[in-house]
């Protein structure tokens, strides 16, 4: 297991000397050794092109790649001893099962013995120990996937477990359990995972760290809590939970927000600030159903609810400003009208520019 | 109606293809009273077939003999083959996976480079080759033709199979360097057990224009090394009577057709593209 450090990398696929176009905007961050990290963000933000650089399937442009404490930039992929899954199941497929999951090994030049052995271990742990003389292009999706972990763990001595989105062409009702067996597979041992997808719940059950990404930039990293209590831009408010944070524009005067009538207190303290407006969010989690008038409670409009099965979401209007609420199935649904909501003092969080105004 | 249409079509074009082979083919059975008195067209019942045109050409009736002409041909048609298949599908991996480029030509200009040198007009290069293989004492040898024909195959591999492996997912090959592999291991392990409907089309093409190559051969072989086409077109030039002719011709395309056979079936088993994923 090694540390995976990346000093000032970006990457540009044609050479365009403007920065702001480059695929990957120059980088610098520090992945742990044995830890498991979620890379997430929107389609072409970047995802992939940062495990390739891992695991030197691409030179970056610029920068360097170092894994503990070894520059390798300019090693070639073999020799870094990198595992990946890519998101479509690569297998021989002139190969059975035995020698795909054999091939890393046949590579490194093991003794048969002992690759028959090790082969045999992995195959039990990944499940297929019953299907290893099979042609392996005859395989399910999932199965495949699972072959193609299995040549990753395959070499006890691995640097790190790269996967990009290796669900994404699973069936629905195998996600769940393909995502459940890898879980399991890889939690026992002490292996640094770096794990790409848009499924940011995907990414929660996976990861100790999440790394969201946006147009080629890491946003903010955290653990899922982090994320989620602390978003540090309006765009990870966005991005982490379901459905977005609640943002609206407010005043500030005498250190308060004012919205309409209303004074709101805020976890930030406003009284420093020289801002006339600022951006304020509040997960709809933390917005409260309140009985009556109080701190930090408005009077809003309540115009119907979506059902999410397990949780329902309310909408209600503002000054023109939508803000949701997320109650459990319990909840007994207020009449459509006015309502009063309790926005708690520490979860209403300020922005400015998008940016999280501390 | 589209059915009958297709099938109206394909009546009419086999006939167009047929006609003039199973013309051949039956004359080349035929007595000279059966040629020379009109035509004639069925056998045992419009004449008597004979062995005599293909007596005349396989040694027998001691006019000629195809036969060594026949091994000339297949040697310099299988090693030339094997020359182009062998470097060209390195060639054509590698230009499919990396990328080359000496200032603003990339790897586009270099597959043009290869294809160019199959629309040369092959005149153009009689000259310089028998000045070369005269040079290198190669001259009417079996190996100074299969050096000349490779340069003519190699294009024709080369530029299939690009298009081949650019097909096959270059995810397949990363991941076998990433598994340990370098990348020749790397092509060798995992790229060329998944290309035989690649290598067998290229084969095949490689195959048939080695065979039919009758302008080089005439120009660097003289009396050691006759290939099949020569020998044909030297019947033709004597006073050799039409079933012999017409004998020699089917003769020569026999073992194509009977690799069109073999092939055909190694193509609808194998599935041509998308053989992966
Ligand atoms: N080989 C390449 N040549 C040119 N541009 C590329 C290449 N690979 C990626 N890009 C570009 O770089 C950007 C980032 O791509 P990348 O594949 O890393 O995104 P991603 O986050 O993995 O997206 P997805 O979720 O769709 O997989 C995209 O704009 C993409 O078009
Ligand atoms: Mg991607």
């Amino acid at each position: 297991m090694a540390k995976i450090t990346f000093t000032d990398i970006g990457q540009t696929y044609d050479k365009d000397p403007n920065q702001e176009t480059w695929a990957l905007k120059p980088m610098s961050m520090t992945l742990e050794s044995g830890r498991s990290y979620a890379l997430v963000g929107p389609s072409g933000c970047g995802k992939t092109t940062i495990l390739n650089i891992i695991s030197g399937i691409i030179n970056p442009f610029q920068g360097k790649v170092f894994l503990d404490e070894n520059d390798v930039t300019k090693l070639p992929t073999a020799k870094r001893n990198v595992a990946l899954v890519f998101q479509f199941p690569t297998i021989y497929k002139s190969m059975t099962v035995e020698q795909n999951l054999a091939f890393p090994l046949v590579c490194r030049k093991w003794e048969p013995a002992k690759i028959k052995q090790r082969v045999g271990d992995i195959a039990e742990q990944i499940g297929i120990s019953h299907k290893l003389n099979r042609s392996a292009s005859k395989l399910g999706a999932d199965e495949k996937q699972l072959i193609s972990l299995g040549r990753g763990l395959v070499r006890d001595d691995v640097t790190a477990l790269l996967m990009d989105e290796p669900l994404t062409v699973i069936d629905p009702q195998l996600k769940f359990e393909l995502r459940k067996k890898i879980k399991q597979i890889i939690e026992g041992k002490d292996i640094t995972v770096v794990y790409v997808t848009h499924d940011q719940y995907e990414a929660m059950t996976f990861a100790d760290e999440l790394l969201v990404m946006s147009l080629g930039k890491l946003v903010q990293r955290g653990t899922p809590e982090d994320l989620f209590e602390r978003p540090n831009s309006k765009y990870v408010g966005n991005f982490i939970g379901s459905p977005a944070m609640n943002f609206f524009k407010a005043e500030v005067v005498d250190g308060f927000a004012q919205i309409g009538d209303y004074r709101l207190n805020t976890a930030v303290n406003l009284k420093k600030l020289s801002d006339r407006y600022l951006e304020f969010g509040i997960r709809p989690e933390h917005v409260r159903v309140q009985g009556g008038p109080g701190d930090n409670v408005l009077t809003v409009d309540f115009i119907g609810f979506d059902d999410l099965g397990s949780t329902r979401v309310l909408n209600c209007l503002f000054a023109g400003e939508l803000i949701k609420v997320k109650v459990p199935r319990s909840f007994e649904m207020p009449e459509q009208g006015l309502i009063d909501i309790k926005l708690p003092k520490d979860n209403l969080l300020a922005y400015r520019d998008g940016l999280q105004v501390l | 109606m589209s059915r009958i249409f297709k099938y109206s079509f394909i009546f009419i074009w086999s006939a167009f293809v047929l006609t003039p082979l199973s013309w051949a083919l039956v004359t080349s059975f035929k007595p000279p009273a059966a040629v020379n008195n009109g035509a004639t067209f069925i056998p045992w019942l419009q004449f008597q077939p004979t062995l005599d045109g293909w007596k005349d050409i396989t040694g027998i009736s001691g006019y000629a003999n195809l036969f060594p002409p026949l091994i000339n041909s297949a040697t310099v048609t299988f090693f030339a083959t094997l020359v182009s298949l062998t470097f060209g599908c390195m060639a054509a991996y590698g230009l499919s996976r990396f990328s080359y480029g000496w200032k603003h030509y990339k790897n586009p200009d270099i597959i043009f480079f290869f294809i160019s040198q199959r629309i040369m007009p092959p005149a153009v290069l009689a000259v310089p080759f028998f000045i070369l293989l005269k040079t290198l004492h190669l001259l009417d040898t079996k190996l100074g033709l299969v050096l000349v024909l490779t340069s003519g195959l190699m294009p024709i591999v080369v530029w299939l199979l690009v298009d081949f492996f650019n097909q096959l997912p270059k995810e397949i090959d990363e991941m076998a360097m990433l598994e340990g592999c370098n990348p020749f291991e790397a092509f060798v392990r995992t790229i060329l057990p998944l290309s035989k409907p690649g290598l067998t089309v290229a084969g095949m093409f490689s195959i048939i224009f080695g065979w039919n190559d009758l302008f080089f051969a005439l120009v660097l072989t003289f009396t050691n090394v006759q290939t099949l086409p020569v020998a044909v077109v030297a019947l033709n030039g004597t006073v050799t009577p039409f079933w012999t002719l017409c004998a020699s011709a089917i003769f020569s395309i026999l073992p194509l057709i009977g690799l069109a056979f073999v092939v055909e079936r190694f193509l609808s088993k194998g599935g041509f593209a998308g053989a992966v994923r």
